[in-house]
Formats: structure tokens, C-alpha cells, sequence
């Protein structure tokens, strides 16, 4: 029988796209022969505009990356900054951006986990974790004043110490979490229907997957052991006793699944961050006008989508000549294209769901 | 058996059915909101010393504050802020050396058209009043100097004068 090819255009307002994402797909039936991915229609030019502004000024601007971990994007800039500066950081600011940085992941995988649930067609998992994201977001609000865009961190510390009632809050969210990922698990990880749509679905071998230059929980999955905070740590990371969780297979299910355990591991890093948090300065002794000397520094931190790397030029002056994002969500989505060759429609979305892209990020 | 993990996913929700609400019927019952959270901005111009960190701090120019010199001092005459471009970051506050310019729990920013939606903090009574607050104060400064100049000249006089009368009696004394 005679088969004819038909494109089909998916997004860029496509609720299973994350934001405004375009893929155009080759079918053949139900087949996707060939794709071709249209990332930008969220660029807004960042790098561009923090030319002209100067370094304390480019901290809001990292938050509007990705949207979903904004204090982890902070973490990447000042972590960069203070590489530049040779800046000492004060114990007990390291414990609170440990503190809030893994309490941020927890709320991005969270809301992938959730995502994922709804693109596979279960909508009661995306609400259950959203509700507990809800509980993350009001602690980032106490502490930052702000629930998405924090703009929390400062260049040698952060902007504000912990305010009163955090800590218990925190903790009695931690000992609360296990409760939750087990009605995540019962509702989404244990369900057959979702078993089925996702187990087996474009694995991803370990090879390709370096090859790929894949990081993150989606590198993980294919039983990859890179995380930056045990393979290189920076900041305290190596203080702290905690596992990498690996996937075996490299699927969609693995991908999906990781995310779940990765926020046990959060957790666990959190207490034994609230049970060591010193008292003493919050802020290294930084210049009221930040000028760095001449030079450059590249710094990387292990984000909620992987690798989040922050290139920073000085010449001298008050504003950064250059700064470049090595955002993770778009180097994953790099190997996209490939990946649902051979696919069915079907499983496009739950390809595209288990890479867990943010936009903000991929488009910058 | 093939279901099972369905039916597992039915007892929490079925549990959670019968649970307390996660929600709250939003425009009549508000969560607390914490106090560091960035609203509405709010300026207190007679805290405000004109110095133009907040202008500087800004990243998106949000803030035009105008100034004009009364008698060698400065003092504020329009105080812009443009909300629309404002990131909600705090840097403005933090720069403030004086807390004059505050963020507030006010949250709902819309209006019906872009005009509106700019706010101009300072009033022309506000400036007037303090112009002449200004004023009065040199004014008053003034005469105080020339009230202890005129102090001084006078007691400068009398020095002088008593002075030569103590010249004149030692002389006197002298001669006899």
C-alpha cells in the first residue's frame, strides 16, 4: 500500500510543550520520520542586556531563566562571581543556600513530576504535587519575598537571614515529604496505565547519552553516576552524606522516576543541613561597587535540569563585558530531534514531558 | 495481578475526599502573607535624602527621582515610579540608606489603563511645604549668625573698650 508523508506542526502553543516550544513532525501514519525542533519564541536576549547592567543588577535577570528553580539559577551566577572575585563565603550562608537550593529542587522536580502526569493523562497527580510544591513556594516567599523570581542570593551570601518559624516549617516539611512521594507513588509511579505509556519509551543508552552531552537526572537515567555535587563538588556539597540515584534502562519511566528519588536525596541533604547551620555573618566583606579585576571564570553547578554553567568576562569596569548560560534544558533538547525518530505521535509528548524543559531556560 | 496499582491510586484519592482541603476560596479568605513579600512600593518622602542609590540600584531605570537646590540643599521634587517594569527585586530597597523607599503587601497591581499604572509619590503640597521648611530653616540660620555676629562685634566693642579704660588707669596710676 501506498503511504504518503504529512507534516504536522505541534505548538508553539501546545499546553504539552512547557511554554511556547515548536516541533514540526514528518508522519508517516502515526510515525514520526523526521523532526525538527523550533526553539526562541521566548528569547529575550538576556545575555545581551546584562552587558549593560552591572553585576549586582544581573541577579533578577538569572531568575526569568528557568522560572521553575530561580534560586538555583542565582546559585550559578554568584557561584561564578565569586570565582572571579576569589570571594570567601561565610559558613552559615553556604548552609542556607545548601538549605534553600535543595528545597528548590525538590519544587522543580516536583512540577516535572507533576507535568509528566498530566501529559501522560492523569491529571489528579499533577494537582497532588502541586499541592506540595504550594508548601516550598511559601517558604521561598518567607524567606525571599517572592515565589518564583527570588533574587535571594547576593554575591558573597545571601540577601536576607532566615526569618522566624522557618526552620520548623522546613523540618516539618521534611519529615511530611516521605508521606507524599508514597501518594506520589501510589497515584502516578504505580499506575499501569502510565507503566505502559512510559516504560520502554526511547531509552537512551549511557554512550549516547555522553555523546549527547546530556546532564542531569535525564543522563542519570541512562545509569550514568555524574552529578556535580559528588563528582566535583563546590560549595559544601562534599560535607554532606547522600546517594546519586541511577536508572537503568534510560527510558521515559527511568527519567520520570529518578526525579521522584532525587527528592528523597534532597531531603536527606536538608536535614543534615538544619541540624549543622552555624551561627555567624551571612554576607562576605564584598565592595559596595563591584568591579572585578580583568578576567574571566566559568563556574558550574549541578541545577535541577543538570548542569547549569555561568561563563562571566570582566573588563575592569562595573558592568560584565560578556556573560554566557550554559543552560541545561537546552543542551538536553538537543538530542530531541533524534530521539522520537520511529516514535508514535503519542509518544512525543511523553518524550518531550520526561525531558522536563523550561523554556525560559531554553530560549533565555 | 493487572489493575491492582489503579485501584491503589482510587484509595488515595477516596482518602483524600474525605481529608481536609488543601484550598481556600481566594478573593473572600487570603493566606498570610510574609513579611519580607515585595507588593506594592510605598515612599516615605520625608525620609528620602535625594542621594540616588535606589536610581542606580534599579536594573530596569524603574525610579526618576528629581531634585532641585534650595539654599545649598537638596530636596526632592518628584519621585516617579514606574511599575510596569519593575522586577519586584528589593535591590532599591536594600540600597536605601534611610528605609524611604518600602515594599508593601499589596498585591493587586491591575489597572484598567497604562497611565495609571506609574505612580507619581510626591505631591506638590509635599514639596512646597518643604521648600519652605527649607527656606525658614536657612532663614532662621541666618539670623542666628548674624545675631552672634552681631554678638560677637558687640562683645569685641566692649573688650576693647574696657580694655583702653585699663590702659588708662594704669597709665593714671603710673603718673602718680
Amino acid at each position: 500500500m501506498k503511504t504518503q508523508e504529512m507534516l504536522i506542526n505541534v505548538g508553539p502553543q501546545h499546553p504539552s510543550t512547557h511554554g511556547v516550544f515548536r516541533v514540526v513532525l514528518t508522519l508517516d501514519g502515526e510515525t514520526v520520520v523526521k523532526a525538527n525542533s523550533v526553539p526562541g519564541y521566548l528569547h529575550r536576549g538576556i545575555e545581551k542586556i546584562l552587558e549593560s547592567r552591572t553585576y549586582p543588577q544581573v541577579l533578577p535577570y538569572t531568575d526569568r531563566l528557568d522560572y521553575l528553580a530561580g534560586l538555583l539559577m542565582n546559585w550559578g551566577y554568584v557561584n561564578a562571581m565569586e570565582e572571579l572575585m576569589d570571594t570567601e563565603v561565610p559558613e552559615r550562608a553556604e548552609h542556607i543556600r545548601v538549605i534553600m537550593g535543595e528545597l528548590q529542587r525538590i519544587a522543580s522536580h516536583l512540577v516535572a513530576t507533576a507535568a509528566y502526569s498530566g501529559d501522560v493523562g492523569g491529571l489528579t497527580g499533577f494537582i497532588y504535587c502541586f499541592r506540595d510544591r504550594e508548601d516550598i513556594m511559601d517558604m521561598i516567599e518567607m524567606v525571599s519575598g517572592a515565589r518564583l523570581t527570588p533574587s535571594y542570593m547576593r554575591i558573597g551570601g545571601v540577601a536576607a537571614d532566615l526569618p522566624d518559624g522557618f526552620l520548623e516549617k522546613c523540618q516539618k516539611f521534611i519529615d511530611y515529604l516521605p508521606t507524599a512521594i508514597e501518594e506520589y507513588n501510589g497515584l502516578i509511579t504505580g499506575n499501569e496505565i502510565f507503566q505502559h505509556r512510559t516504560k520502554k519509551v526511547a531509552p537512551i543508552t549511557a554512550e549516547r547519552a555522553i555523546n549527547m552531552s546530556l546532564s542531569g537526572p535525564i543522563l542519570r537515567a541512562s545509569g550514568v553516576n555524574y552529578d556535580l555535587r559528588k563528582a566535583r563538588p563546590y560549595s559544601i556539597y562534599d560535607r554532606f552524606e547522600f546517594d546519586v540515584p541511577l536508572g537503568s534502562n534510560g527510558d521515559c519511566f527511568d527519567r520520570f522516576y529518578l526525579r521522584v528519588l532525587e527528592m528523597t536525596e534532597s531531603a536527606r541533604i536538608i536535614r543534615q543541613a538544619l541540624d549543622k547551620l552555624p551561627d555567624g555573618p551571612i554576607n562576605a566583606k564584598v565592595p559596595k561597587i563591584i568591579k572585578p579585576a580583568v578576567g574571566e571564570a566559568y563556574a558550574e553547578i549541578e541545577s535541577s535540569k543538570g548542569i547549569m554553567g555561568v561563563y562571566v568576562v570582566s573588563d575592569g569596569s562595573t558592568k560584565p563585558y560578556r556573560i554566557h548560560f550554559r543552560r541545561p534544558s537546552f543542551i538536553n533538547l538537543g538530542h530531541f530531534d533524534e530521539l522520537i525518530q520511529g516514535w508514535k505521535i503519542a509518544d512525543v509528548i511523553a518524550i518531550l514531558g520526561s525531558f522536563d524543559i523550561v523554556l525560559g531556560e531554553v530560549d533565555c | 495481578m493487572f489493575g491492582k496499582g489503579l485501584l491503589k491510586g482510587l484509595k488515595i484519592t477516596i482518602g483524600r475526599f474525605f481529608g481536609k482541603k488543601s484550598t481556600v476560596q481566594y478573593p473572600e479568605e487570603r493566606l498570610p502573607l510574609p513579611d519580607r513579600f515585595y507588593g506594592k512600593p510605598d515612599f516615605h518622602y520625608d525620609k528620602c535624602i535625594a542621594c540616588n542609590l535606589c536610581v542606580n540600584a534599579c536594573p530596569n531605570k524603574v525610579i526618576k527621582l528629581g531634585t532641585e537646590t534650595v539654599e545649598k540643599k537638596k530636596v526632592v521634587t518628584g519621585y516617579h515610579f514606574d511599575q510596569q517594569y519593575c522586577l519586584f527585586c528589593g535591590l532599591c530597597e536594600e540600597a536605601c540608606p534611610t528605609d524611604a523607599i518600602k515594599f508593601t503587601k499589596d498585591f493587586e497591581l491591575t489597572t484598567y489603563d497604562r497611565d495609571t499604572i506609574g505612580i507619581e509619590f510626591v505631591k506638590q503640597g509635599q514639596i512646597d511645604k518643604k521648600i519652605k521648611e527649607v527656606k525658614q530653616a536657612a532663614a532662621e540660620k541666618a539670623a542666628a549668625a548674624e545675631k552672634a555676629a552681631a554678638e560677637k562685634a558687640a562683645a569685641e566693642t566692649k573688650s576693647q573698650t574696657e580694655e583702653a579704660d585699663k590702659a588708662e588707669t594704669t597709665n593714671k596710676e603710673g603718673g602718680a
